[in-house]
């Protein structure tokens, strides 16, 4: 009986042990006490975001426009003509919805990656619908983001089923504690959410390189549909993936904070988005609970230091030296 | 660290010493209501209420009349809850437990009513402590008489029980000891035989006085009171009947009248009768806590309190006051066991809709109309509708769904489909909404989860409210809700790990 238990369930002691973050624990001593609540619409806010990024010196990609209000739709022509590319994202959205993306236009017809033609019509009521609050969190009236198209590297190529993985990194008290890639597969539907069957692989902190890769719970070596040798992935530019984590800290003034990151072929990394409240599946792509990492930062780790040396000190594990 | 550690317990430690006032302030609410209100635990916990109609009776003769009538004394037994008098004309008074009525001369035959409401308090009966009467007086006999008397008391002796019983037992002996014939008058009446008895006892040193009273048996009418004897013994009044020598109170008895008093004195009249009804009622005690309170002087808190409300009021809080068990159920199935419901409350709302339709029918009722809502909002889902208008037009087609539902129901007389209008319209539209955006994105089966286990939630929290005991303790002992209170806030401050997450971090550990 207690077997059958112990196979399915771990005690709370055991998790305790082992330095799992549960979600209460989360949620009353990190989230509570270290993300203010008026700093949320820093991160919940595209536009908001972006024009901090810019000022801190993080890669986003680059804003063509945005259009708040109905009359301006029409302003799109006028916003893309010099663009070949471009991508539509409501400002409040999340977890990707009602981001349309158009690999080339000609004004009048336009044409997604995965090859569909859209007319300026649907266009306009893809607009039209994310201003009226379609793809917004609680539906409240929103503001359509027009920005450049990630140039999106190709070293990820097979190792997602459909689109392009990001790099999430968990950001404790601007020191980068914790980062995983998700990696669609068919039975996640093409979607990166880990209870739906994504695979996640955690990433070693220090080097950018595979710890471990799961899928529904269970390790696995190999992606289900590309066969990708998933223990061999090392994300390069490594320490500026760090360094946009790290910089957020000081950008939003959250204490805890998950920063998504995708790669650009040309530009580097570059920040997607900021999560005020990061999940706790990190701890399961990477096989470490966040629990006693956070604690060890709180117990060891320096404090007032400049996002460049907080990189270094997690790359490093050297203290850097303070001039008095 | 050590400092957020001290906040952390220092915001712990204030909810907890709240928490405890807070039982300990409902506790002692608890006590003054069942002390003073008579709330009890059990919501169907009945008291016998029983009326008692005095009617008076005599032929005026013309003089100035003046009416006394003995009535009962509140005890710790019977308290009176009301006292009422039907007597047109009268000027009444009450003076050392008598109830005075005057009138102007009158004639011919008169009736006067007194009618008073009584609760049988039966935790009470039977253990009062009485306090030492006066030794009475010896009685003076003649020198023959004091012979007989010791004779009497000689022969009491070979009965069994104690000094009163004894000399009851040989007054009622068949056929009767020559001596006690002797002793008493001619004419025998109980009346005469208990005054005997009452002397004798005297004569012993044992204070003794005839207590009048009545036998509450249900619907009995136009009765004398019975005559009784009471003697002190053993620090205690005991009561003895005076046939059989039975002590002590027989059940349903109430004295109306002590000592040599009559029971009813009148003047300007003649051939005085008193006649008496008795009629037993059933209520709650909740329904007589507002007397209660009034007997034990405590009418302003009463007045002030939920349970002097009309009644649709008391209904409508009685409703309200089950909320918050609900509200920390929900908590803790979202927060300690780790159950993600669709919307926090929706569960707790549905909850509530199936204490009004019943488990079954309400069920079958949510499955039938998130079935047809569902199948709807798909269609909704290609016409790629705005949000509010999209809702809107899901929230009239729960409405639609529920109408059909109801004229389906009263064609075809089954109560199933009839319930479908308790459950909340707003909340079954954003069920169906969420479900179908959860259907969309995350697939059937995540949606199909994610209804599971809202009516998982809905139908624990159907099992702790629709219990008939805890609504009616929430509501007579409402205080509760103070310690819900304080218990929802304390689990605000739980860190420890949810059941679910047991499962889902059980890779991490080794």
């Amino acid at each position: 009986m207690f077997q059958w238990l112990s196979k399915y369930f771990a005690s709370p002691a055991e998790l305790r042990n082992a330095g799992i973050l549960g979600m209460n624990s989360r949620n009353f001593k990190f989230i509570a006490k270290l993300n203010k609540r008026n700093l949320y619409p820093l991160v919940d806010d595209k536009v908001q975001t972006k024009a901090l990024a810019l000022q801190y010196g993080i890669n986003t990609p680059r804003l063509i426009g945005i259009i708040e209000y109905q009359h301006e739709v029409n302003k799109l022509l006028e916003l893309v003509k010099d663009w070949n590319s471009f991508v539509i994202k409501p400002a409040h959205g999340s977890g990707g919805k009602g981001v349309l993306v158009i690999k080339s236009h000609d004004l009048n017809t336009f044409t997604t990656p995965s090859g569909r033609i859209l007319s300026y019509k649907e266009i306009y009521q893809h607009i039209s619908n994310t201003l009226s609050g379609l793809y917004s969190l609680g539906g409240q009236y929103d503001t359509a983001v027009i920005e450049e198209m990630v140039n999106f590297s190709h070293i990820f190529d097979n190792y997602s089923y459909q689109g392009i993985p990001d790099v999430r990194v968990i950001v404790y008290k601007g020191y980068p504690v914790m980062a995983m890639t998700r990696l669609a597969t068919a039975a996640s539907g093409g979607r990166a959410n880990l209870h739906q069957g994504a695979v996640g692989v955690g990433l070693d902190v220090k080097t950018g390189r595979t710890l471990k890769a799961v899928m529904r719970n269970m390790p696995i070596t190999h992606h289900p549909d590309t066969g990708a040798d998933l223990s061999k992935i090392e994300v390069p530019f490594w320490r500026e993936h760090l360094l946009i984590g790290a910089k957020a800290y000081e950008m939003t003034g959250l204490g805890y904070l998950g920063a998504d990151i995708v790669l650009d072929a040309d530009k580097g990394p570059m920040m997607l988005e900021l999560n005020a409240r990061p999940g706790l599946a990190v701890q399961i792509a990477n096989g470490i609970g966040l629990g006693k990492v956070l604690k060890k930062v709180d117990k060891y780790y320096p404090k007032r230091l400049s996002p460049e040396e907080r990189v270094d000190f997690i790359l490093t594990g050297i203290k850097p030296e303070r001039k008095k | 660290m050590l400092y957020r550690l001290k906040r952390l317990c220092t915001v712990r430690f204030i909810i907890s010493l709240m928490l405890l006032f807070s039982v300990a302030y409902a506790a002692y609410s608890a006590y003054y209501k069942v002390r003073y209100w008579g709330f009890s635990f059990a919501p169907k916990d009945k008291t016998n209420v029983w009326t008692i109609e005095a009617n008076i009776q005599y032929e005026a003769d013309g003089s100035p009349v003046k009416i006394s009538l003995a009535t009962p004394v509140s005890s710790d037994d019977y308290k009176i809850l009301d006292e009422d008098i039907v007597a047109a004309g009268y000027k009444s008074s009450k003076e050392n437990g008598r109830l005075i009525l005057t009138s102007q001369p009158r004639d011919g035959l008169q009736n006067v009513y007194y009618r008073i409401l009584l609760f049988d308090n039966e935790s009470a009966k039977g253990k009062v402590e009485a306090p030492l009467p006066p030794t009475p007086e010896k009685p003076v006999y003649s020198e023959q008489t004091e012979a007989i008397a010791n004779e009497l008391l000689e022969l009491a002796k070979k009965f069994q029980g104690d000094l009163p019983q004894q000399l009851i037992r040989l007054f009622n002996q068949v056929p009767p000891e020559p001596t006690v014939v002797a002793f008493l008058p001619m004419k025998k009446t109980p009346k005469i035989v208990a005054e005997t008895i009452e002397r004798l006892l005297s004569y012993k040193g044992i204070p003794s006085r005839l207590a009048r009273g009545i036998k509450l048996a249900e619907d009995k009418k136009s009765f004398a009171p019975d005559l009784m004897l009471e003697a002190y013994i053993g620090n205690r009044w005991k009561l003895y009947n005076l046939t059989t020598g039975q002590i002590g109170l027989p059940a349903d008895f109430i004295i109306f009248q002590r000592g040599g008093n009559s029971l009813l004195d009148l003047e300007g009249g003649f051939d005085s009768s008193v006649k008496f009804s008795v009629l037993k009622s059933v209520t709650t005690s909740f329904d007589l806590a507002g007397k209660r309170a009034k007997i034990a002087d405590d009418s302003k808190n009463f007045e002030n309190s939920i349970y002097n409300l009309p009644v649709n009021e008391q209904n409508t809080i009685k409703w309200l006051m089950i909320f918050p068990l609900a509200i920390l159920v929900i908590a803790l199935i979202r927060n300690v066991i780790g159950l993600q419901t669709m919307g926090t409350f929706t569960p707790m709302l549905l909850a509530m809709a199936l204490v009004k339709t019943g488990l079954i029918p309400g069920l079958i009722c949510f499955a039938i109309i998130i079935s047809i809502g569902l199948l709807i909002r798909t269609l909704f889902s290609k016409l790629n509708l705005l949000l509010v208008p999209r809702i809107s037009a899901v929230v009239i087609c729960v409405i639609l769904i529920i109408q059909a539902m109801t004229v389906y129901g009263y064609h075809f007389n089954t109560n199933i489909t009839a319930s479908a209008a308790s459950f909340p319209i707003i909340i079954m539209a954003w069920v169906i909404e969420r479900a179908s955006i959860t259907w969309e994105e995350e697939g059937p089966f995540n949606a199909g989860r994610q209804i599971l286990f809202s009516m998982i939630a809905a139908i624990l929290t159907y099992f702790i409210i629709c219990n008939e005991t805890i609504r009616y303790i929430m509501f007579a002992f409402n205080e509760l809700n103070l310690v819900i209170l304080f218990l929802v806030m304390l689990l605000g401050t739980y860190t420890g790990y949810r059941l679910t997450e047991l499962k889902r971090f059980r890779p991490l550990v080794k």
